[in-house]
């Protein structure tokens, strides 16, 4: 009995001191989330539990990279088997002659071996494969925590080896189950054979395995808070408490004084969770195109730096202290924090739903409150507040591109008409892609769409002021169009700009402008299924990029692919598209910003990407900036001859057959001569 | 040391130039501050920054200059200050400086600047004006201002790479031709908030008599010569280039 009563005395202190420090630990990190911004995650529960169930029983996100998704299932449901085994073990001990049943019992072991498994796998990954975006992961901390599952692990068979004899020889009680734990079974022949199976012997091995899988999990509980592993237990409420709100909104509610980010105080309590969910797996890292592009920015280290930064706060009870170095500009460097596309590809990879731009954006806020903002963007801020959009040109020039074409167009504001087109800036007045705007101007025409815009009523959509971290000149941008909007009389909306479409369809609710925008590839595909609009097919050959603001952030993947069919365009996807689709390097507001350091622009990767597919001679776009962008790389790039970018309106035009684009040099483009009939 | 700085709107020049009966519409224009006005007050606050100076904002009320004012105090000025009196847009630039040294006169400033030109003064008048004026010692086209108990130094420069460090006793009032960092951004919601809780103060001041002249004609200036395109034939266009330089003897033999 001695040996009982011993192992009972520290499980209790175990279970005393381990959970003490636990909670302890939690608690000071819940008193920091009660002092940080509020934020409503308590809606659309069934949805929630919905989410729970494809991202962590199915590991949806996690089976992205097969590899680590596999190895990850197999440790991470090791942890739902190690609970049955922390029931039997500490029952055996406290009420003898307790047992999990037949069933549950081989179960354990079965996870032992997958979870052996996955901590081989999990270490050839690291010490073979070495993936770049475990680059700046704190590797130490993983191998500690591999380290300690293999010893519970390696605890659990032994103790199991050990029962048998212990159960009959000291706690005198039968153990039905001992063959069903097949892998202790087995290792107890080897005790049988040595000759360890008396009281003395049996007691001290069973002990060594109680310690080292009971020992070492309560160590393990004591710990986690303090390690990136305390995602074991927060990854799940992190993944419930995820917006459901839409992916584009930046910001759900009127801001009343500032959106900036100064202290920890100002993250929202889902922040400060997010810093504490993060298991340092650089999934965000990789997808990064600033950091793809040798800029100082990962989204990793983002929260990384803020997380250690508030842990060495809270160690030296300085989270409150105002004379500590601002999170912006001081934790996370404004390099880091301007080199920020606002892509979302982030986002879109963590498996535990951590929101890494609403931080970035309200850092950005409060490095412009203080006035460090680079010079180029400011002189934007200042045209969108006196001119209304970012080319710095009178508000009457915005139409401009609607002159010395022979279609009419209808003002929106004087009658009603049944498309309203919000043109958007870079479709309005950037001269690349004014002739495609007039393009698309004709098309409409051609279907017989009565439409209309809204002339210089209509200012920039403010979606990148408001990633700029400027919510008040984007208040002030919507005010402007929604009261435009309001005047308006249209029964259908669509833009050519998916930057403008964001913040119409997402930031602007929050101003109570609720209509269904489309993006010009939805309008035209709405139009070609309802017979207004006659298409021949164009075949060719080409790939899409999915822009960031419609594929990833407003879902829109299907439309333009559905379009592409209905014009004919075979289709070769490159690797990374739809959701997972690669930025091209402009959103955010960097398309206006120094390229110092910059030392392989995105969108020259995403060109040798396309180029990298067989037979793909068309890059096919749907957003205005990616005409710039894409267009500029190509020519930077001297393969003008392999690779042409279209945009949609173009296809749109040839299939329809306008007079003199059906000639076009879409045609005659190297080694496509004759594909177009 | 009391820093006043001298401020005004312009015509955006964004908007093309419409003249309607030989003069400008200045009611259907917009306006801007004047970017040489936005490096005189950087440089003022620099200033503040390092001495602790207080920073007042002065403009003519011309119209609607609530505006550059608000944007003043969120950016850091003190105080703000709006000149009334009736004044129309078409205020000439003797009479503005009159205006302004007429209120200055009666607040003691050290250090009195004000933006080199602005697209409607682009003799840089203010400054002299308003020297001219108070009767104190006056430096114009001057950058990197720094101030002193009594004296104030800043650069000047010449043609050729030359400059020149002077010296000038307090008073004095300084064309500024740049601010030693680019002006600084303030947000449109600190601006607001300036409204709501800071107030610009309004001082009625007398139209002063000064000699004016008069605009005879507006008009916008006649095309003399024109480009010529010479294509985009590499071989044709290169020897053209030869052929001109030749003509015009620039090319050694």
């Amino acid at each position: 009995m001695a040996l009982r009563g011993w192992l009972m005395a520290i499980t209790v202190a175990l279970i005393v001191v381990s959970l003490g420090l636990f909670l302890r630990r939690l608690n000071t990190i819940f008193q920091v989330m009660r002092k940080a911004r509020p934020a409503r995650r308590g809606d659309h529960l069934g949805e929630r539990f919905k989410s729970l169930f494809t991202n962590v029983v199915l590991h949806r996100r996690m089976f992205r990279i097969t590899y680590s998704g596999v190895l990850h299932y197999f440790i991470f449901s090791g942890f739902v088997v190690l609970l049955i085994d922390i029931v039997e073990t500490i029952g055996e001990v406290f009420f003898p002659g307790f047992t999990v049943g037949r069933i549950l019992a081989p179960l354990v072991d079965i996870w032992v071996i997958l979870v052996a498994i996955g901590i081989v796998l999990a270490l050839y990954q690291r010490i073979i494969i070495r993936p770049a975006r475990f680059h700046g992961s704190d590797e130490k901390d993983a191998y500690l925590i591999l380290g300690m599952i293999g010893a519970i692990i390696t605890g659990i068979v032994i103790h199991d080896s050990f029962y048998p004899f212990v159960a009959r020889e000291v706690f005198h009680v039968a153990d039905p189950v001992a063959r069903s734990h097949f892998l202790g079974y087995a290792l107890s022949g080897l005790w049988r054979a040595l000759g360890w199976t008396g009281p003395r012997a049996a007691s001290i091995g069973y002990t060594v395995g109680y310690l080292m899988d009971l020992g070492v999990v309560f160590a393990f509980l004591a710990y986690l808070p303090y390690s990136k592993h305390l995602h074991i237990f927060a990854a799940v409420p992190n993944i419930f408490v995820r917006n459901l709100g839409p992916k584009g909104e930046l910001v759900p509610q009127p801001i009343e004084d500032s959106m900036a980010i100064r202290t920890f105080q100002d993250l929202t309590w889902k922040d400060i969770h997010d810093l504490y969910t993060c298991t340092e797996c650089g999934r965000c890292q990789a997808v990064c195109p600033a950091y793809a592009a040798g800029q100082p920015l990962s989204p990793k280290m983002v929260i990384l730096e803020l997380r250690d930064a508030l842990n060495e706060r809270i160690a030296w009870g300085t989270v409150n202290d105002p004379t500590q170095p601002a999170l912006a500009g001081g934790v996370v460097s404004a390099a880091e924090l301007w080199a920020c596309t606002t892509c979302g590809a982030c986002q879109e990879a963590c498996p535990v739903f951590i929101e890494h731009v609403p931080k970035i954006a309200g850092m950005r806020a409060a490095l412009l409150e203080d006035g460090n903002v680079d010079a180029n963007a400011q002189k934007v801020l200042v045209s969108w507040d006196r001119q209304g959009n970012s080319f710095g040109q009178a508000a009457r020039k915005r139409s401009a591109w609607a002159k010395n074409i022979d279609v009419p167009i209808k003002d929106a504001r004087k009658e009603a008409v049944d498309w309203l087109w919000f043109v958007g800036d870079f479709a309005a007045l950037d001269p690349r892609v004014q002739r495609l705007t007039q393009l698309i101007a004709r098309l409409l025409h051609h279907a017989g769409v009565d439409f209309g815009i809204l002339f210089e009523s209509e200012v920039n959509a403010g979606n990148e002021a408001l990633r700029l971290g400027e919510y008040g000149l984007f208040e002030t941008l919507a005010q402007k169009n929604i009261k435009a909007l309001n005047q308006a009389q249209y029964r259908h909306i669509f833009t050519t700009d998916p930057h403008s479409l964001n913040a119409l369809k997402n930031e602007y609710r929050k101003f109570g402008f609720h209509a269904e925008v489309m993006h010009y590839t939805e309008a035209f595909l709405t139009l070609i299924d309802r017979g207004q609009l006659a298409v021949e097919p164009v075949g060719l050959t080409a790939t899409y990029h999915d822009p960031c603001y419609l594929g990833r952030w407003n879902g829109i993947t299907e439309a333009p692919r559905q379009l592409l069919q209905r014009l004919g365009v075979n289709l070769v996807e490159m690797p990374r598209h739809g959701a997972q689709s690669f930025c091209c390097g402009a959103g955010g507001g960097r398309i206006w910003m120094d390229e110092t350091g910059i030392e392989d622009r995105p969108a020259n990767q995403r060109i040798r990407e396309a180029l990298a597919l067989p037979d793909v001679r068309f890059f096919v776009v749907a957003c205005p900036k990616d005409v710039s962008m894409f267009s500029a790389s190509v020519t930077a790039m001297g393969v003008e001859d392999r690779l042409r970018v279209v945009d949609m309106a173009e296809l749109l035009a040839v299939a329809v057959g306008l007079p003199d684009v059906a000639e076009s040099d879409l045609r005659s483009f190297p080694n496509e001569a004759g594909i177009l009939s | 040391m009391r820093i006043a700085v001298l401020m005004k709107d312009v015509p955006d020049l964004v908007e093309e130039l419409e003249v309607e009966d030989g003069a400008l519409p200045l009611d259907d224009m917009s306006f801007v501050p004047s970017e040489w006005d936005d490096q005189a007050l950087e440089e003022a606050l620099l200033i503040k920054e390092e001495t602790g100076a207080d920073v007042t904002v002065v403009a003519i009320d011309t119209g609607e200059v609530d505006g550059l004012m608000f944007t003043a105090l969120a950016k850091g000025a003190d105080r703000a200050v709006k000149l009334a009196g009736g004044f129309s847009r078409r205020l000439a630039n003797r009479q503005r400086g009159a205006v302004l040294a007429q209120y200055c006169q009666t607040q003691g400033f050290d250090l009195v600047m004000t933006g080199v030109q602005a697209i409607d003064d682009l003799d840089g008048q203010i400054a002299g004006w308003v020297a001219g004026n108070l009767e104190v010692g006056h430096a114009s086209v001057v950058r990197d201002v720094r101030a002193g108990a009594d004296t104030v130094k800043v650069v000047q420069e010449y043609s050729g790479g030359k400059m020149a460090e002077l010296e000038l006793p307090l008073p004095a009032v300084l064309g500024i031709q740049a601010a030693r960092k680019p002006p600084r951004y303030v947000t449109v919601a600190k601006v607001r908030q300036l409204q709501k809780t800071a107030s610009v103060e309004t001082v009625d001041v007398s139209e002063p008599t000064a000699p004016t002249l008069s605009v005879r004609k507006i008009y916008k200036p006649e095309a003399a010569g024109h480009a010529q395109m010479w294509g985009d034939d590499v071989d044709e266009v290169s020897e053209k280039i030869v052929n001109l330089l030749e003509d015009k003897k620039l090319l050694r033999s």
